[in-house]
């Protein structure tokens, strides 16, 4: 996605100005240019990571590039600059990205290396003809060799090579097989001979629409596009035309497409697909043999994995309805494990029968079984809340939980107070047996710092108070926060979304949800910003521009501002409430679900615009590559806190300022009506404020104002769970604030602004009148 | 068989009311043919119990309806057998039909919907009115030509062709490879359709698959 502009380009932390499409990345000053084109999720970014020895984001989500991003191959002859473009199906775009591909291609001079799936090679040919068409030397690259061979699809590259007049290579980027071959063909790229009729009257328009345009390579190509009817092509050339040439190629054209019933881009589609099928049924030949798995592999699978993971499964979803239940409701003595052992057997004896059923005589791959079971409309939802629950367990308990606790008390600490240092500890899995290692006599890096400061100036000193005050210090409030509290937080939730990323989980959940999402006027696609939302709201709103319409674009950003909370403040607000009771945290969920729903219903029904289609390819269910995933989660990272970091300081600095000069008083008395309409203290309304700035950092301060006015009773559950859902729906961050003015535009942005704040007062009102009744 | 004449007006009044779910009235017979015979022919069509005239309200009959509708009929699937079969032009196509309607007997229009495999939509994407031998065929066996999203899962398909009018979604779909006469197995339909096509697996719509005519081939 549009991710890879963001981490590509430095440029881009500089939020605040809104840029022009197209000048993101500077051609290198170099001899030729490369590019590779293909259709998507095929491996070029793969193949660009390989000849180039730089990182862009790989992943199995088509679609996953929306940027032209450049980088230097030295290891061809001279210096070559190699072009990664997003995939595209069709050399006449039908999206911004698609757009964006084919506009590099009409460029000036370049070779071409056209990045193919091996194993769907009649899709990848549909672009070589078109490529052809353009008059470009080019290099077939045969990519996932391996993936094709497994299922028995045999391509006789050498039949393809002389039929299409160029160099076919084959490669498997991920393992790094067939580099050489790639480099050497380059140099050896040609111009494809093969040539498409298209058919007596198609021809001709083609010839005349060739007398007008101006002499070039990709003559043909140009006058097919301009039949086909491309506006956004007819808008490029414009200039360079004669005069009144555009209206008369508009009179070919639809002189043309008087003589036919269908629209001439779907006939020369249908041509083209004709003459592709052909071409298919020479070179590639089937071996009637399917992909199978390893014998034990898959009987291990199926009789031990199987059943112990869906009792499991079972098992984990009674508890989770417990948990959320029980400590309001108890059950008496065994009553409880005996539901739990009935909802294990019953998941266990159901989904081990359908598989039995269904997969255990063919001879599919444990993959692609579990692929289907991911998005099986019964099996999916039960394997969803799994996915969940691992994602809360690994980000939720380890990263906030464990990371954070070690990471702020003992390694930050506190300046003026050691941290009374850690141990070092082996535990063994699954007991609770432990084993001391050590005692580290670490005081935590703060204590030290403040040690440091106190032998130049006193703690009263302002600069001291600056650095190192325990409310709104630089260091011990700000970097300390943003290192110790959000880093482990959003590391590991980068972690579990790129995971879900490269196992190909992500569309298979996009399948899932469509339906849900049509609701609120999204397609399926929308999953990727939403799930991305619950990482970073920031990132979220970036890629947004996957969508296809301009409404499903304004709807996703609405929802992400009002009602998707953060990695960061859901693991804080998890933390809080789940210290009360797993039925506020359950009741925290369901009204902000029941806030996204109601929301985007009433958005999709009052704003103007249509949906979109949903027509998503679903990735084949792969292992993931871990190497893969910790490098891209490492860039991701790298990202959050270059954003992030400064805006943690900027909003401390702010806050230390306010609280000097005493406007902190003011704005809290200004703040005192209506945070008392919610009844809550008005101490709280700092929290608000800087919530402002940060959500989980509002969340962190409100809870400490509600335990402080409490005393040693713990804050009053009602007076939390409605501040919460507040902040949650109130305000976006600052950061991700300035995305969107930057993505929508001032005015909507501002627009969205103005909806959001009354309604996360209203929502909040509304909540605490309801819990107030019973 | 009805004069020319009185079947060219049935096949307007019905697919005015079918395009504006509203009555035809008077005024807009002139349009549709000549002005100076419109009273004689409306007048004919009365005493023939087709229409009832509503001070200048046009209302057909139970037996003019029906009427109109095997006019209509005959309209719209000689365009699908000009345009799959005989493989015609779209301004052909248009005036041939209007003359095919007036001249197929009931016998060959049962045989010509019978060998289109009962379509149900004409290439303008309007619904054809079905006739009793499509009805028949519902009940007897299977139809060959359905849309993909009445295909149950499992099933193996050949396109047979794509009715949409959005030009968008006829690009995209042919981009990605799903053109007349490539075969697709609808892999499931719940929660979405998605279906695999050679080693691609695609996820779509309900309402894009009703646009995707299939001819069944397991």
């Amino acid at each position: 996605m549009l991710l890879r502009l963001i981490f590509n380009n430095p440029k881009q932390s500089k939020m605040f100005k809104r840029k022009k499409k197209g000048q993101k990345t500077k051609p290198h000053p170099s001899t030729s240019t490369v590019a590779l084109v293909g259709n998507p999720n095929v491996g070029k970014s793969a193949i660009f990571n390989l000849l180039t020895g730089s990182y862009v984001v790989v992943s199995n989500y088509p679609g996953t590039t929306v940027e032209v991003s450049r980088g230097i191959c030295r290891r061809i002859d001279g210096v070559v600059e190699i072009v990664d473009t997003p995939g595209v199906n069709s050399l006449i775009p039908q999206s911004e990205d698609e757009r964006v591909a084919r506009d590099m291609l009409l460029e000036g001079e370049k070779k071409v290396i056209q990045v193919a799936d091996a194993k769907n090679l009649r899709r990848a040919l549909l672009i070589t003809t078109q490529l052809a068409e353009m008059g470009l030397p080019m290099v077939l690259d045969l990519n996932m060799w391996d993936e094709s061979m497994e299922r028995g699809i045999h391509v006789d590259t050498e039949g393809l090579e002389r039929i299409l007049g160029i160099p076919v290579v084959k490669t498997v980027a991920t393992e790094k097989r067939g580099m050489g071959g790639l480099l050497q063909a380059v140099s050896l790229a040609r111009r494809p001979t093969l040539k498409v009729d298209y058919g007596q009257e198609i021809e001709e328009g083609i010839g005349r629409i060739e007398a007008i345009i101006p002499d070039g390579a990709g003559k043909r190509a140009l006058a097919l596009m301009l039949l086909a009817g491309d506006p956004s092509l007819e808008k490029r050339i414009k200039g360079e035309l004669p005069k009144n040439s555009l209206q008369e190629i508009h009179k070919i054209r639809d002189a043309l497409q008087s003589r036919f019933g269908d629209p001439l881009s779907y006939i020369i589609g249908r041509r083209r697909g004709a003459f592709v099928d052909k071409l298919v049924m020479q070179v590639v030949h089937l071996v009637p043999k399917k992909a199978e798995s390893n014998r034990i592999l898959r009987a291990s699978f199926f009789f031990a994995l199987v059943p112990l993971l869906s009792f499991a499964l079972g098992y984990k979803i009674m508890d989770l309805i417990l948990f959320m239940v029980l400590r309001q409701f108890p059950l008496p003595g065994p009553l409880d494990l005996i539901l739990r052992l009935i909802s294990g057997t019953a998941s266990c004896v159901l989904l081990s029968l359908h598989l039995y059923r269904k997969d255990l005589r063919t001879k599919r791959t444990v993959s692609e079984v579990l692929g289907d079971v991911a998005m099986h409309p019964v099996a999916a939802y039960p394997i969803l809340i799994v996915a969940l629950w691992l994602i809360y367990k690994l980000v939720g308990v380890f990263g906030a939980g464990v990371c954070v606790d070690f990471l702020e008390d003992k390694f930050f600490g506190q300046a003026g107070q050691p941290s009374g240092g850690f141990d070092l500890w082996v535990a063994v899995p699954f007991t609770s047996i432990e084993y001391t290692l050590t005692h580290v006599n670490f005081q935590g890096l703060n204590y030290y710092l403040g040690l440091l400061a106190n032998k130049i100036v006193s703690t009263q000193n302002l600069a001291y108070e600056l650095f190192l005050d325990s409310k709104a210090g630089l260091i011990q409030v700000g970097l300390t926060y943003a290192l110790a509290i959000v880093f482990p937080i959003v590391g590991f939730f980068f972690l579990a979304f790129g995971l879900m990323e490269d196992s190909g989980y992500l569309p298979r959940l996009a399948v899932m949800l469509d339906r849900l999402f049509k609701k609120i006027g999204l397609t399926g696609k929308a999953v990727l910003p939403m799930v991305l939302g619950l990482g970073c709201g920031t990132m979220a709103v970036l890629t947004t521009r996957i969508l296809d319409t301009k409404k499903e674009r304004l709807i996703s950003t609405l929802l992400l501002a009002l009602a998707i909370p953060c990695s960061a403040q859901l693991g804080v607000i998890s933390f809080v409430l789940g210290r009360i009771s797993g039925l506020y945290f359950a009741l925290y969920i369901f009204v902000i679900g029941c806030q996204l729903l109601l929301v985007g219903f009433v958005a999709s029904k009052i704003l103007p615009g249509a949906r979109s289609d949903f027509l998503l390819e679903v990735p084949p269910f792969r292992l993931p590559k871990f190497s893969n995933i910790l490098i891209k989660t490492a860039y991701r990272v790298k990202w959050f806190l270059k954003e992030a970091v400064p805006l943690f300081l900027l909003g401390t600095l702010g806050l230390f300022v306010a609280t000097k000069l005493g406007v902190l008083k003011y704005m809290e008395m200004a703040g005192r009506p209506v945070v008392g309409l919610l009844d809550l203290p008005p101490e709280t309304t700092e929290g608000f404020l800087l919530g402002f700035l940060r959500r989980d950092y509002g969340a962190v301060s409100i809870f400490k104002a509600l335990e402080s006015t409490r005393g040693g009773l713990g804050p009053d559950p009602i007076q939390l769970l409605v501040s919460l859902v507040v902040i949650t729906l109130f305000v976006p961050c600052l950061a991700s604030f300035f995305v969107i003015i930057k993505e929508r535009g001032p005015i909507k942005a501002m627009l969205i602004m103005t909806f959001i704040i009354p309604y996360a007062f209203l929502v909040g009102g509304m909540l605490n009148l309801i819990l107030r009744a019973f | 068989m009805r004069e020319p004449r009185v079947e060219e007006l049935l096949e307007h009044i019905w697919t005015y009311e079918e395009e504006s779910s509203g009555r035809a009235d008077k005024g807009m017979v002139s349009q549709w043919i000549s002005a100076d015979a419109v009273e004689a022919v409306l007048e004919d069509m009365q005493r023939q119990g087709l229409i009832y005239l509503y001070n200048s309200l046009i209302v057909l009959s139970a037996e003019g309806r029906k009427e109109a509708e095997q006019v209509v009929r005959r309209h719209r699937l000689a365009e699908r057998l000009l345009k799959d079969v005989l493989e015609v032009g779209h301004d052909v196509m248009d005036s041939s039909a209007c003359e095919f309607e007036h001249f197929l007997s009931e016998e060959v229009t049962t045989s010509i919907c019978t060998l289109l495999g009962h379509p149900v939509r004409c290439p303008h994407g309007k619904l054809i009115p079905p006739g009793e031998c499509c009805q028949r065929a519902r009940k007897m066996l299977r139809p060959l030509v359905l849309p993909l999203s009445e295909l149950s899962s499992g099933e193996v398909g050949k396109i047979a062709y794509i009715v949409t009018r959005h030009h968008l979604r006829l690009d995209r779909l042919s981009a990605m490879g799903l053109l007349p006469g490539t075969v697709i197995r609808l892999h499931q339909r719940q929660p979405a359709l998605v279906i695999q096509m050679g080693e691609t697996q695609i996820a779509l719509d309900e309402d894009v698959a009703t646009d995707i005519y299939v001819r069944r081939l397991s």
